[in-house]
C-alpha cells in the first residue's frame, strides 16, 4: 500500500493510536501563540469524499507584523488623519494614487493601481473582528484559523484542504513558498503539505542514490512524531520530482527581484517566492492554495521609509507575478489576496511610527475579482476604547467569499458560520 | 565506551567479505532490555547476526533506555547540551548522571575568544553577519562549558533581537551574545534589567526611541508578552502604563567615529561609531514619565526597577517561564502540576535560573519513557551535534550556510516570539535540508567513525527502517550518511 512510492495513508485517529494528540499541559499555562499544539503543524495524506474540482488558484500573501492600513490605502479627505499623525500623514496624502474623491493607494503601489484601473483589485475596507487581539501572536493565530474564540487549532486554509482537495494526497495542492516551516494557515492534521524555501535547494545533495537510500529510513518510524517524519519525507520526495519537472517546463515571462535592503538570507524573499508560485501554476503541477510571507511590517518607528518601502517591494514581486500570469494565460484563475494580523494606531508615537492596531484594508488582486472598494472605511473620530478604529466587515466574511463563491468549497463548514455577504467574486461557483 | 573499542567486528575491512553485522530489531527496540545490558550489550547483538523481520505496526513508540544511567547521561547531553563528542560522552558517563547535572550547572560560561583580532580595523564598531554566526557557531563547537552555550542559544530564542531591525552598523548584537551569555545562569531579575539596557534590544523594541509624553509601546509588550509573563495576565492598560514608565533610555553613544571608505571608485565614505568597550543604554531623566500611573493594580510612580519588580511579582511570570522551559527541555505535553512544582521552585529560589534547571534535570518527568525523544533537535542543535559525532569543528562554515534553509538563521529568529519547536521543524523542506547537510558532511570527511561509536549517539536504539537500512550495507560512509540523516538523530 503506497510502500512503492513513499506514501503512508493516515488518518486521524491513527495519531490518536499513536498518542499524537496533545494536552493543554504546559502549553496551555504558557499561554500565547506558541501555545498551540505543534503537532498540527503536520500533514499526513488522508481520503476525504467530498472534493472539489475546478481550476481556481489560491495565493495568500501574508503582511506580517501588522500593516498600516492608514498609509496603504488612504483617507484623502479627513483632516482628522493630519490631528493624529502629523507625520506620516503630511508625507502620504498629496503623493497618493487616488482610487477615488476618498481614498488613495500608497504611492508605491504603482503596479497594483494599473491592476486596478483593469478592474482586477479589490479593496475590502475596515476588516477586522470583534473584541481585538494586539499580540502578533494571538491575533496572527486568529486569522489563520478563522476563528476570533481561539478554540479552533486548524489553519482555515489547512481544513479547506483536508476536506476538499486531498482525495489524491497530492503533493503540492498546498504549498508554502519561500519559508522553511508550515504556516498556520495551512496547518491540518490531514492536510497535504509541501513547504519548499527556496527552489535551489530542494533537491537531494548526492541524487537518486541518497534519496532512495535515506527516504528508506523515513516508514513506519516510532514514536510521536514518527507519522510526521514519514509524511514529511514522502511529500519531499513526490515534490522534489514535480518540481523538477515544473523547473524544465517554465520560463519566466516576468523580471522579479527581490529587493536586497529588505532581505537577510531565506526571510522575506517575496519576489522569489512568488516566481516559484508562478512556476507551480503555469506548469500545471496541479498547485490550489499557495502562501507566501512579507515581513517587516511591525513598524513601531521610523514607518514612513520602511513602510514605502515594504510597499515598493510588494507591488514590483505582485505586478511581476500578473505580468508572468498573464503572459501564461493565467491570471484568470488565479486569485492574490492579503492579510495582516492587525492594523495600526491611527496616532502616531514617539520614534515616528505606529503601534499595534485592529481594523485594516485587505487586497484582492487577478482575474477573479470585481474590482471595486467594498466595506466600509472605518471613521478616525469613532475610535474603539483602546483608540484603535473599529472594524466594519468581519475578516471571516472574506474568507467566506473566497471559500464559496471562488474556491467552490462549502464556507459554512470550514468557518462554522455565515457572515456577511462582500460579493467581490466576478463569477461566483453556482451553489454559492 | 571501552567495552565498545572492540568495534573492528562491525567495520568490515575491503576484504575479504565477512558476514554483515545485523542489528536486531527487537533488542534495538526492546529498551529494558538494552538499558538493563548498556550499550556494550548491543555490540553483542550486532555481532549476533540476529535479524527480525517481523512486520511492525505504526504508532510504536521508541522503546526508551532510560532506566540504564549511561543512557540517561547521554539523554541529558542531548538537550542540555548540543550532544556530546564521544569524549565528553566517555567522561560524563563515567561521573554518572548527578555529578554530571552538578558540573553543567556549576561550571560558569566560558568566554568565547574576541571576536576581533587585535589589529582588525572594524574593531569595536561594525559587524558581518557571517562572521559573527561563525564566531558563535564555532564556539558552540568548541566550549568546555555546552550547557552555558545551550543556554545562551535558549534565550537568544527567548529574549528575541535580529539584525534586519538592529543593523550591523554597531557592536550591539555581538554585546548582546556576550551578555546573554554572561547571565544565562543567573536569576531572572538582574536578566530581566540586563535585557531591558542592552542595545541591540533597546533597537530591537523600540524602548530607545520612546518617550514618557508619546511612549512606545512595543518593549512594553513583548516585555510581559513574550519575555515573562504571557498574554491573558495583564491589560491593555497596563502595557500602556509600562510603555510610560520604562520610557528614558537611549542608545549608548560611541567614544569615537572614524570613516570607512565603502567605495573607493564611487567616493561612497560611511562615518561609524566606535565603541572602546560594551555598553549598556543612557537614561535620560528628561523623557521619562514624570506622573503616577496605575500598573498591574497598584497606584503610584513606577520607573524600570517598579516595572520589573511587579512581573516578578506576579504568579505567571514563573509559570511562564517554567512552562517554556519544560517544552523546551522535557517535553512538549508536559503535566500543568509538573509546570506548577517548577514555578514554585523558581519563584522560591529568588528566579535562580540554576535552581529551575536542576529542578529540570533531575525530575521523573525528564528521565521518564514519555520523555524519550519526545523532543525534535532545532537545526543548530542538529548540524553541531553532527558535526560533534564526527569530530569535525572545521566545518563549522557548512551549519551557518545551511541554517537559512531548515529555517533557523542565528541573529536572525523569524519574529520576537523567537523560534518555532520540536514538531514545527519537522517540513517537507526541513526533512531534505537536514538530509542534504548530513551529506555535504560525509561527503567533506578524510575518515569515518566506527559504527558503535555511532549508535552510542542515539543509544543504539534503533527504528526497523534504519536498523536495516544499516544492516543492508557494509559501506561505512554510507552508514554514516543514514545515521546522520535517521529519523532517530533528529529526536532528542
Amino acid at each position: 500500500m503506497g510502500d512503492e512510492i513513499g506514501i503512508n495513508r493516515l488518518r486521524r485517529r491513527d495519531f490518536m493510536k499513536a498518542g499524537l494528540v496533545f494536552g493543554a499541559g504546559a502549553a496551555g499555562l504558557a499561554a500565547g501563540y506558541a501555545a498551540v499544539p505543534d503537532a498540527f503543524a503536520r500533514a499526513v495524506y488522508a481520503a476525504t469524499t467530498n472534493g472539489v474540482s475546478n481550476d481556481r488558484i489560491l495565493v495568500m500573501i501574508q503582511l506580517a507584523g501588522g500593516n498600516d492600513g492608514l498609509r496603504t490605502v488612504i483617507p484623502l479627505q479627513d483632516p482628522v488623519l493630519h490631528d493624529l499623525r502629523p507625520r506620516l500623514a503630511a508625507m502620504s496624502v498629496g503623493s497618493a494614487l487616488p482610487l477615488d474623491a476618498e481614498v488613495g493607494l500608497n504611492q508605491n503601489l504603482k503596479g497594483i493601481k494599473q491592476l486596478w484601473d483593469q478592474g482586477r483589485v479589490a479593496i475590502v475596507q475596515g476588516v477586522g473582528y470583534p473584541n481585538p487581539s494586539f499580540s502578533h501572536f494571538e491575533s496572527i493565530r486568529i486569522w489563520e484559523t478563522g476563528d476570533p474564540s481561539r478554540r479552533q487549532v486548524d489553519g482555515w486554509l489547512g481544513r479547506t484542504l483536508a476536506r476538499n482537495y486531498d482525495a489524491d494526497g497530492h503533493p503540492l495542492a498546498g504549498c508554502a513558498c519561500g519559508t522553511a516551516e508550515v504556516p498556520g494557515a495551512l496547518r491540518d492534521l490531514q492536510a497535504t503539505l509541501t513547504v519548499i524555501e527556496s527552489q535551489r535547494t530542494f533537491g537531494f545533495t548526492g541524487g537518486s542514490e541518497v534519496e532512495a537510500a535515506v527516504g528508506a529510513l523515513y516508514r513506519n518510524t516510532p514514536g510521536i512524531y514518527g507519522a510526521l517524519f514519514d509524511t514529511a519525507m514522502a511529500t519531499a520526495r513526490d515534490a522534489v520530482a514535480a518540481l523538477q519537472a515544473a523547473q524544465a517546463k517554465y520560463r519566466p515571462a516576468a523580471q522579479y527581484s527581490d529587493r536586497q535592503q529588505l532581505v537577510y538570507a531565506s526571510k522575506n524573499q517575496l519576489a522569489a517566492a512568488l516566481q516559484l508560485a508562478a512556476e507551480l501554476i503555469v506548469t500545471g503541477t496541479g498547485v490550489k492554495l499557495l502562501h507566501v510571507t512579507l515581513g517587516g511590517f511591525d513598524t513601531h518607528y521610523t514607518e514612513l521609509a520602511r513602510q514605502d518601502d515594504l510597499m515598493a517591494y510588494l507591488d514590483s514581486a505582485v505586478s511581476a507575478f500578473f505580468q508572468d500570469l498573464d503572459a501564461h494565460g493565467m491570471a484568470d484563475r488565479v486569485l492574490v489576496a492579503t492579510w495582516s494580523e492587525f492594523g495600526r494606531r491611527p496616532r502616531e508615537n514617539a520614534s515616528g511610527g505606529t503601534d499595534h492596531g485592529a481594523a485594516a484594508p485587505l487586497l484582492l488582486i487577478g482575474g477573479p475579482v470585481k474590482g471595486g472598494l467594498y466595506g466600509e472605511a472605518p471613521s478616525l473620530t469613532d475610535l474603539d476604547a483602546t483608540d484603535n478604529l473599529k472594524y466594519t466587515v468581519d475578516f471571516r466574511s472574506v474568507y467566506q467569499e473566497i471559500l464559496g463563491p471562488y474556491l467552490g468549497a462549502d464556507p459554512k463548514e470550514i468557518l462554522g458560520g455565515t457572515f456577511e455577504r462582500l460579493g467581490f467574486i466576478r463569477d461566483p461557483v453556482a451553489t454559492f | 565506551m571501552a567495552a565498545m573499542d572492540a568495534s573492528d567486528a562491525v567495520s568490515p575491512s575491503p576484504s575479504p567479505p565477512r558476514p554483515r553485522a545485523r542489528i536486531d530489531r527487537r533488542r534495538a527496540l526492546a529498551g529494558a532490555l538494552l538499558g538493563g545490558l548498556g550499550l556494550a550489550a548491543l555490540h553483542g547483538a550486532l555481532a549476533a547476526g540476529l535479524l527480525d523481520r517481523t512486520p511492525r505496526r505504526t504508532g510504536q513508540d521508541w522503546a526508551s533506555p532510560l532506566s540504564d544511567e549511561k543512557a540517561r547521561v547521554m539523554h541529558l547531553l542531548r538537550r542540555a547540551t548540543f550532544g556530546a563528542s564521544p569524549e565528553e560522552f566517555e567522561r560524563a558517563a563515567s561521573d554518572g548522571f548527578r555529578r554530571t547535572v552538578d558540573r553543567l550547572l556549576e561550571e560558569p560560561p566560558a568566554p568565547p575568544p574576541d571576536l576581533w583580532s587585535a589589529d582588525d580595523p572594524d574593531r569595536g564598531s561594525r559587524l558581518q553577519l557571517a562572521r559573527l554566526q561563525l564566531w558563535w557557531v564555532q564556539h558552540m563547537l568548541a566550549t568546555p562549558t555546552p550547557f552555558a552555550e545551550r543556554m545562551t542559544l535558549f534565550w537568544h530564542g527567548h529574549f528575541t533581537s535580529d539584525v534586519q531591525k538592529v543593523g550591523l552598523q554597531t557592536p550591539f548584537l555581538y554585546w548582546q551574545n556576550l551578555t546573554w551569555r554572561q547571565m544565562a545562569l543567573t536569576d531572572l531579575r538582574s536578566m530581566l534589567w540586563k535585557v531591558t539596557v542592552d542595545p541591540a534590544m533597546l533597537r530591537y523594541l523600540d524602548l530607545a526611541t520612546s518617550s514618557g509624553q508619546a511612549p512606545n509601546e512595543n518593549y512594553a509588550r513583548e516585555l510581559m508578552e513574550r519575555f515573562t509573563m504571557g498574554v491573558g495576565n495583564y491589560t491593555e492598560e497596563d502595557v500602556r502604563a509600562a510603555a510610560r514608565a520604562l520610557a528614558g533610555w537611549v542608545e549608548p553613544r560611541p567614544d569615537r567615529y572614524r570613516q570607512v571608505v565603502l567605495d573607493a571608485g564611487k567616493g561612497v565614505q560611511r562615518r561609524y561609531g566606535v565603541w572602546d568597550r560594551p555598553r549598556t543604554g543612557t537614561f535620560v531623566p528628561r523623557r521619562a514619565y514624570q506622573g503616577t500611573l496605575t500598573y498591574l493594580g497598584r497606584r503610584g510612580r513606577f520607573d524600570t526597577e517598579a516595572v520589573l519588580d511587579a512581573i516578578l511579582s506576579h504568579p505567571a511570570t514563573a509559570v511562564y517561564i517554567a512552562g517554556k522551559v519544560a517544552e523546551e527541555f522535557v517535553s512538549p505535553n508536559v503535566e500543568a502540576s509538573f509546570v506548577r512544582g517548577l514555578a514554585d521552585t523558581f519563584r522560591s529560589s529568588g528566579y535562580d535560573v540554576k535552581s529551575l534547571m536542576r529542578a529540570v534535570f533531575t525530575s521523573p518527568e525528564f528521565g521518564s519513557d514519555a520523555a524519550y525523544r519526545a523532543l525534535v533537535k532545532s537545526p543548530t542543535e542538529f548540524m553541531i551535534h553532527v558535526l560533534k559525532t564526527v569530530d569535525a569543528p572545521h566545518l563549522a562554515p557548512l551549519v551557518v550556510a545551511a541554517g537559512p534553509q531548515m529555517g533557523q538563521i542565528l541573529f536572525a529568529p523569524p519574529d520576537v516570539g523567537g523560534w518555532p519547536s520540536n514538531a514545527a521543524w519537522i517540513s517537507s523542506n526541513n526533512v531534505l535540508a537536514r538530509v542534504n547537510f548530513a551529506a555535504t558532511v560525509v561527503g567533506r570527511l578524510s575518515a569515518v567513525p566506527p559504527l558503535n561509536r555511532l549508535l552510542a549517539q542515539v543509544d543504539g536504539v534503533l527504528g526497523p527502517r534504519t536498523a536495516s537500512s544499516l544492516d543492508r550495507t557494509d559501506d561505512q560512509r554510507q552508514r554514516l550518511l543514514l545515521l546522520l540523516a535517521s529519523p532517530e538523530f533528529q529526536l532528542k
